[in-house]
């Protein structure tokens, strides 16, 4: 039988579980904190009337040097999750092709429902194709930078402050609840919040975070290769 | 205050050894002062009294999310109508089906996991009002009120989830 009070002198043997809590406001403040900046940049970003490829490599930069800068601000609790613990190339192999699987499928069906809902078609690749090196641009831009600083943000940051408030199952799907919703796109929710959901899941049960980021590279790379050459 | 002979936590009716002087599960004084319990207990009943006030909190918060539903359905149909020959109703149409259902989905949520809910049910709806004001600056004043006490709800709401979770463990209830 469990005891949670001392027989002897009456004080709670739970004292370092119930001290945790008090961290917890702090961890919602940070949390909190990083949410409004990301609002921040995709709101300026909604703003801005003509987004030109400048400001778009501008805010790459802005969002990435935000993520690294509260990655590290808790850097000895999280620099763990930049180790590859129990690398195993199948495993790579298999989630690399899932997600290049899933983002084939994505980029047909968003198509479909583009042209049903809006009738037309939206491109990435209309803003990088006047630069001579618009395609490698375009490929940092959307596929490079949002699978290294997107996963050192969410999965990253976000996630290892969320448990520290909640439990793993939920870490996991507000990370991925949040992760959808700052992309302000309602009707991506779809694949989206799966894709996120999965990002979160392989994180926690791999414990690092460079089989999320190999999955959402390659996921953005078909969603570039595709928008170029179909 | 005298032993109990049938071994049973005055506090918490928990059983205990004979030679136990204080309760394993809650901690009870069981052999000191009649000042000593008393005080144990009613350290206890404030205790108690602050999880009903915090639970009362969580319940508010989740009652919110409902709301929001609420008046998004009732505003979808209104500018259904008022947009009849509109180009976008269709896409307005379903992003308005999934954010109702969105809020919904929260609010049943919010009652197996609270804080998953209502930190996403905040965040959707602090969104959906920057959205809109970034699309009109003029509705962020309609329906100030509303909107700052719904927020309200929904901050203490996640504040009080973590503080349960505290005066659960301090009590030792499940």
């Amino acid at each position: 039988m469990e005891s949670y009070f001392c027989g002897n002198c009456g004080h709670a043997t739970n004292h370092e579980e119930i001290s945790l809590y008090s961290d917890k406001k702090k961890n919602l403040k940070l949390i909190a904190l990083f949410l409004i900046i990301q609002l921040v940049f995709c709101v300026s970003g909604l703003i801005i009337e003509n987004f030109t490829l400048g400001l778009t490599l501008f805010f790459d930069v802005a969002m990435a040097i935000t993520a690294v800068w509260f990655f590290t601000a808790a850097w000895k609790e999280n620099k763990f999750l930049l180790k590859w613990p129990n690398f195993s190339l199948k495993k790579l192999t298999g989630l690399i092709l899932l997600a290049v699987t899933a983002s084939i499928a994505v980029q047909f069906l968003v198509g479909l429902i583009n042209e049903f809902m809006f009738g037309k078609h939206y491109t990435y690749y209309g803003l990088y194709s006047q630069h001579t090196y618009g395609k490698y641009l375009m490929v940092i831009s959307v596929a490079v930078f949002p699978a290294l600083f997107e996963e050192l943000a969410y999965r990253g940051f976000l996630m290892q402050k969320l448990l520290k408030v909640v439990d793993p199952k939920e870490a996991t799907y507000i990370t991925s609840i949040l992760f959808f919703l700052v992309h302000f796109s309602m009707i991506s929710f779809f694949w989206m919040l799966p894709f996120a959901f999965l990002l979160g899941y392989v994180r926690m049960k791999t414990n690092t975070l460079w089989y999320g980021i190999a999955m959402h590279f390659f996921f953005n790379l078909v969603a570039c290769l595709v928008e170029t050459y179909l | 205050m005298e032993l109990q002979e049938s071994n049973s936590c005055a506090c918490c009716a928990h059983h205990y050894e004979t030679s136990a002087i204080f309760c394993n599960s809650c901690g009870f004084p069981l052999q000191g002062t009649k000042e000593q319990q008393d005080a144990h207990i009613a350290n206890r009943t404030i205790k108690e009294i602050d999880l009903m006030d915090l639970n009362r909190k969580v319940d508010a918060a989740s009652n919110s999310l409902y709301w929001i539903a609420g008046i998004l359905t009732v505003s979808s149909v209104f500018s259904y109508f008022v947009m009849q020959n509109d180009e976008n109703l269709i896409a307005f149409l379903i992003t308005s089906i999934i954010l109702i259902g969105a809020f919904l989905a929260f609010g049943v949520w919010s009652k197996t996991k609270p804080a998953a809910a209502l930190i996403s049910g905040l965040s959707l709806y602090v969104i959906i009002q920057l959205i809109n004001a970034v699309d009109n600056p003029a509705t962020i004043f309609s329906g100030i009120i509303f909107k700052i006490i719904i927020i309200g709800y929904l901050i203490k709401g996640i504040i009080a989830v973590t503080e349960v979770g505290k005066i659960k463990k301090e009590l030792n209830i499940k």
